[in-house]
């Protein structure tokens, strides 16, 4: 044995040797080991520092159940991982791991003092103490007890490495491939089944890898697997939730166990339907609870064994066992048959099966029943254990330099209560098993409570002569939470695991309590003289082990994370040099900006151009409704505030729509086409919405309605084409339209064919200017806008943005719903009284328009608002004040919702909700601005040709 | 004029070709939503047998729903607006555009962000499904090859995560 490697045995390659760096220092270990396995072979205990004490931890475990050896990994830049169990690490050449938690390094710990106040620091002391003055919690406490308290760091850059996942269905899902897991699969694999195998190793086996009488039955079983069709097997997979309807998520690691995996995705999120699901996850072996029991060197007993016939590594060259459960007995006949020195066997058990005792004695073993371990010597690494009979006398020091726990054994029901599974109690294990199930599942093996690792005793917390107050026996390593703290919980009052659980953290770290929870409930049932039963269990919830948020996100990220919806015309922009903005999922053009023009220069000149020639602006993305069938016009006057049923074919109507509630929810202007056919406009942003709102009125409320709807968005591109020139441009690309005012008016729609293509080219206006809508099949879109581009030149055909856009309207008085409006006007409050058809028998929201708070007066109402100084443009958002000498809080009485530099007008105009405004015409109110407050009197919302003499020509 | 205008598409007009599968942008055709309680009042008017049972497709012509079907005729086929009838035929021709993903693999392709267990999904099969966050209409048109009606807008996201997925 050269270090802590054994001669023989293990499924390491002893012929490649990988170097690796821990804490900056340089080891070797073999392909085939994990970090903690290769460390342990190099006599490393020291693994970590415990989360609120500091105190010096090593391995407990082998695998994912892992508590203390958390580690950091670090793979590059940005790709730094935090809190990963060592022991789930898989080495590979050049692999750099840190420990975690610790100041300046591990073995010299400052934060340790921690360990030596512990008794300033008892279960509930940070909410006990921190709590008063209110205000030191921010600044001062929380600050601190983060720096102190903790785990890894987190990655501070944007991670580099690519994600994969998948939707995949089967009849067969296992999770789980240790023999039980397997069998399974083997007895499904000749049916017609798909079946998926999931386990978390990076082999399949389980258990088994460490069972070398079933080595070979292993290989005989993966090979039948692999060549199986309809079988797949994924290993380094997790199974971390199980989700309604047998949804399982997993996650697959596919990168990290790679030296070099920089191209390939780094982890593949694996959605799995399956028709049923079977759970093998194994049962999790119980720490035993006494003075010391966290000392580097005392692990579980089924974990040196993991260690001696996996990794052909001994954890300690004179180890010795503490018993309460036949099973650690087997485990140190094995290494004893490892070649791995022993030093005693302790047992809590004043008899155990008289074969044990032979097997011990062929050895030549030392056997003590009765007894405990009372206390271990070594503070970075077990020294010697002191032990006593169960009545406290005999005390005696056996040397060793670890201590193994056989406490007996947990099965692992986590995936099995994702899924509503129900639970038993068993008294003969000391553990909750599965009982009825709430999906298509079953347990098989060790997690159903199935096994045949012979019979335990259940106990709770080891004798001990010593005075109990004063001891630290850990209960969860992971949050150092140690009996006593469970035992203050209950003397303070708490009843439920569910609060004691809370009040003390025990089982909440990230491990979930994997190797706590029954312990601390063992402990508080003690404490409570209750049965365990009557205190509850608390639940496990998904993730069964920490998952990366990459996985998770899969390849929602970057320019994947969400679609940017772009129109036909966008690239044409984009190369033109359009500033964009987001509006919903679609990116606009905001402005289009010259040399060494600004936002501000941009938008004047844009708004000019509109004013005194001809602007285009790309419209497509307004929402496009197509309402047909004999009730479309009755369902459209259902819907929408005014009339509907007399507009003739061939005119269009602006519409405005309320919810229930009498609010505006959206507006636009709609053109009939036929008698049963109507072109309907939405806001860009409420599209979508408002196609749910009345597909919902059509199938909930009038089924008898003939009439169905297509969402036309898409259908057509849109282009505006703005100000006195855009007849004169349009003109000669038209064929079969007359264009002229008395043919065509205002608010009218044709249909014909542009440039060769066929349109419905509307006449409407949301500049306040003689303007058309010219619609046509999407794709011929940007054909279309070069077109008029050309065509348009020689007036000067300027492109504008939302942002002149929005100035133009404004200038008009017409509200942008959502930016003038926000959920609580009404027609009246926004000054369109005119579109609300009072003849109409009902509309959707007619009844809460008469409610009392709706009709009373001194609501907040839409007027326009006119600085006294021409100059000072409003900030959209800014409160309204009557007095600005009133003290301090004053009363607001309404708020600006939209405010611009009128180019036009050569004076600032805004748009504002004000209680009462359209009583207040002409009073002068008060704008409360940083620097100063700014006086501005109440319009008109129509700043601009209130006549409307511009739209009619 | 009619020859001024040119058509310009969302996507790369050049296939994605990779292991196992290809993506490639279907020339145009028409698309026609077409709605009517019964399907017979359909099959009155257009003199095409439209099928039954939502999923099936027949003719060229998919049911999508209770009172739904999508009609996808050769490019520049004109059918009858059924002006008058209790019917709805829309025009969505330009809507979305169709990307043809085939090949050996072209079903786990798309199951890396479409939900539905596509063993299950025969040919002749077409329903309104998604790919991740964005709606999608797919049609299985043989057993290796798949047609996925998407809207233009949404078109570029899917073509951008289907080829990313396909080089995975």
């Amino acid at each position: 044995m050269s270090g802590y490697r054994l001669d023989n045995g293990g499924r390491i390659d002893r012929s490649r040797t990988v170097s690796f760096i821990f804490d900056n220092k340089v080891y070797q270990g073999l392909a085939g080991d994990t970090l903690a396995s290769a460390l342990l072979a190099n006599g490393v205990m020291l693994f970590g520092r415990s989360f609120k004490y500091h105190r010096p931890r090593g391995i407990i475990a082998a695998g994912s159940e892992e508590p203390n050896a958390l580690v950091s990994v670090d793979r590059g830049l940005g790709r730094f991982t935090p809190n990963l169990r060592a022991t789930n690490v898989e080495l590979y050449e050049g692999l750099r791991a840190a420990s975690q938690n610790r100041w300046p390094s591990l073995k010299t710990d400052f934060g340790a003092i921690n360990d030596r106040l512990g008794m300033f620091f008892p279960a509930g002391f940070y909410n006990k103490t921190f709590m008063w003055p209110r205000s030191f919690w921010d600044r001062l406490y929380e600050p601190a007890i983060r720096h102190m308290a903790g785990l890894g760091d987190a990655p501070t850059e944007e991670d580099p490495d690519t994600y994969a996942s998948t939707y995949a269905h089967c009849d067969l899902l296992i999770v789980g491939a240790g023999p039980a897991g397997i069998d399974v699969a083997l007895e499904a694999m000749g049916s017609n089944k798909r079946i998926i195998l999931i386990d978390e190793q990076d082999e399949l086996g389980g258990g088994a890898l460490a069972e070398n009488a079933l080595s070979s039955w292993l290989e005989r079983s993966t090979k039948a697997l692999m060549d199986a069709p309809k079988v797949t097997i994924l290993t380094r997979t997790t199974a971390f939730g199980y989700y309604h309807d047998n949804f399982i998520g997993a996650v697959e690691r596919l990168t990290d166990h790679l030296p070099d995996g920089d191209e390939a995705p780094r982890e593949k999120l694996w959605r799995i339907r399956a028709s049923e699901v079977i759970l093998a996850q194994g049962a999790i072996e119980r720490p035993l609870v006494f003075d010391g029991n966290d000392t580097p060197g005392v692990m579980l007993s089924s974990a040196a064994r993991t260690y001696a016939s996996r990794y052909g590594v001994a954890v300690g060259k004179s180890v010795a066992l503490m018993a309460s459960h036949d099973s650690g007995w087997h485990d140190v006949f094995a290494l004893a048959k490892a070649g791995v020195g022993i030093s005693a066997i302790i047992d809590v058990r004043d008899t155990v099966d008289v074969n044990l005792l032979d097997q011990a004695a062929e050895i030549g073993l030392i056997v003590k029943l009765g007894h405990s371990v009372i206390g271990v010597s070594g503070r970075h690494g077990v020294k010697a254990i002191q032990i006593a009979h169960n009545d406290g006398s005999g005390i005696r020091t056996i040397a060793c330099d670890a201590l193994l726990m056989a406490g007996g054994w947990t099965p692992s029901v986590h995936l099995w209560s994702h899924s509503k599974g129900s639970l038993a109690w068993r008294d003969d294990l000391g553990a909750y098993v599965p009982d009825q199930p709430n999906e298509n599942a079953r347990c098989v093996g060790a997690c159903s409570g199935n096994w045949d690792f012979g019979k335990g005793a259940v106990i709770d917390v080891l004798p001990t002569p010593m005075d109990q107050s004063r001891i630290k026996a850990f209960v969860d390593f992971q949050n150092d939470v140690t009996a006593k703290d469970i035992k203050l919980a209950v003397r303070e009052g708490f009843r439920s695991i569910e609060h004691i659980k809370r009040y003390t953290t025990n089982g909440m770290a990230t491990d979930q309590g994997k190797t706590s929870n029954l312990n601390g409930l063992q402990i508080a049932s003690t404490a409570l003289a209750k049965p365990v039963t009557d205190i509850g269990l608390t639940s496990f919830r998904p993730p069964y082990t920490p998952q990366t948020f990459g996985a998770l996100a899969g390849h929602a990220k970057g320019a994947l994370f969400q679609s940017t919806r772009k129109t036909n015309i966008d690239r044409w922009a984009e190369e033109n040099g359009a500033v964009f903005e987001l509006v919903a999922q679609w990116r606009r053009a905001r402005y289009f900006p010259k040399a060494g023009e600004d936002m501000h220069a941009a938008v004047n000149r844009e708004c000019l151009a509109v004013r005194n020639s001809l602007g285009i602006f790309d419209a497509s993305t307004l929402g496009k409704i197509e309402v047909v069938g004999p009730d479309a016009a009755e369902f459209l006057n259902r819907m929408y505030t005014n009339p509907w049923k007399a507009l003739e074919p061939g005119r269009c109507r602006y519409g405005l729509l309320l919810k229930e509630d009498g609010f505006i929810t959206d507006d636009g202007v709609s053109a009939r086409l036929a008698p049963d056919r109507f072109h309907l406009t939405t806001t860009t942003g409420g599209a979508a919405r408002v196609l749910n709102m009345m597909e919902d009125y059509l199938q909930t409320e009038w089924p008898d309605l003939d009439v169905w709807l297509t969402s036309t968005t898409e259908q057509y591109a849109v282009i505006a084409l703005q100000g006195p020139n855009a007849r004169k441009v349009l003109q000669p690309l038209v064929e079969d339209i007359d264009l002229s005012a008395e043919a065509f008016p205002h608010m009218a729609i044709r249909q014909g064919t542009i440039c060769g293509v066929p349109t419905r080219l509307f006449r409407v206006s949301f500049t306040g200017e003689l303007g058309f809508e010219i619609n046509v099949p999407t794709a011929y879109g940007r054909s279309l806008w070069q077109r008029l581009m050309a065509e348009g030149a020689k007036y000067d055909i300027t492109p504008y943005g939302t942002e002149a856009m929005h100035v133009l309207r404004a200038e008009k008085g017409f509200i942008i719903v959502g930016q003038d409006t926000d959920g609580t006007v009404t027609p009246y409050d926004a000054g369109l009284d005119w579109a609300v058809g009072k003849k109409k028998p009902d509309f959707v929201g007619k009844r809460s328009l008469a409610r009392p708070d709706i009709v009373a007066p001194g609501r907040k109402q839409l007027v326009g608002l006119l600085t006294e100084d021409p100059n000072i443009v409003l900030e959209e958002g800014a409160q309204i004040v009557a007095n600005p000498h009133q003290p301090i809080p004053m009363a607001m009485i309404g708020h600006v919702t939209s405010s611009y530099w009128s180019e036009t007008l050569g004076r600032s105009i805004a748009l504002a909700l004000v209680a009462g405004g359209q009583d207040k015409m002409g009073q002068t109110l008060h704008i409360p601005m940083p620097g100063k407050t700014h006086k501005a009197k109440v319009s008109s919302m129509v700043f601009y040709d209130p006549e409307g003499a511009r739209l009619h020509v | 004029m009619s020859d001024t205008l040119v058509r310009s598409d969302p996507v790369p007009t050049s296939p994605f070709v990779s292991d196992g599968a290809t993506i490639r942008l279907a020339p145009p055709m028409s698309l026609y939503s077409l709605r009517a309680r019964q399907g017979q009042a359909l099959e009155t008017l257009l003199g095409v047998k439209v099928p039954k049972k939502i999923g099936e497709t027949a003719g060229g012509i998919a049911c999508l729903g209770p009172d739904e079907w999508l009609m996808r005729p050769p490019a520049g086929t004109d059918i009858r607006s059924g002006q008058g009838l209790p019917i709805a035929i829309t025009d969505i021709s330009e809507r979305s555009i169709c990307l043809i993903v085939e090949g050996p693999t072209a079903a786990r392709l798309l199951s890396t962000g479409c939900p539905l267990d596509l063993d299950h999904f025969a040919v002749g099969r077409a329903t309104r499904t998604i790919y991740e966050s964005v709606e999608i209409i797919l049609i299985r048109q043989s057993d290796d090859c798949f047609h996925v009606e998407v809207w233009r807008s949404f078109a570029p996201w899917l073509w951008t995560a289907l080829t990313t997925a396909a080089s995975h």
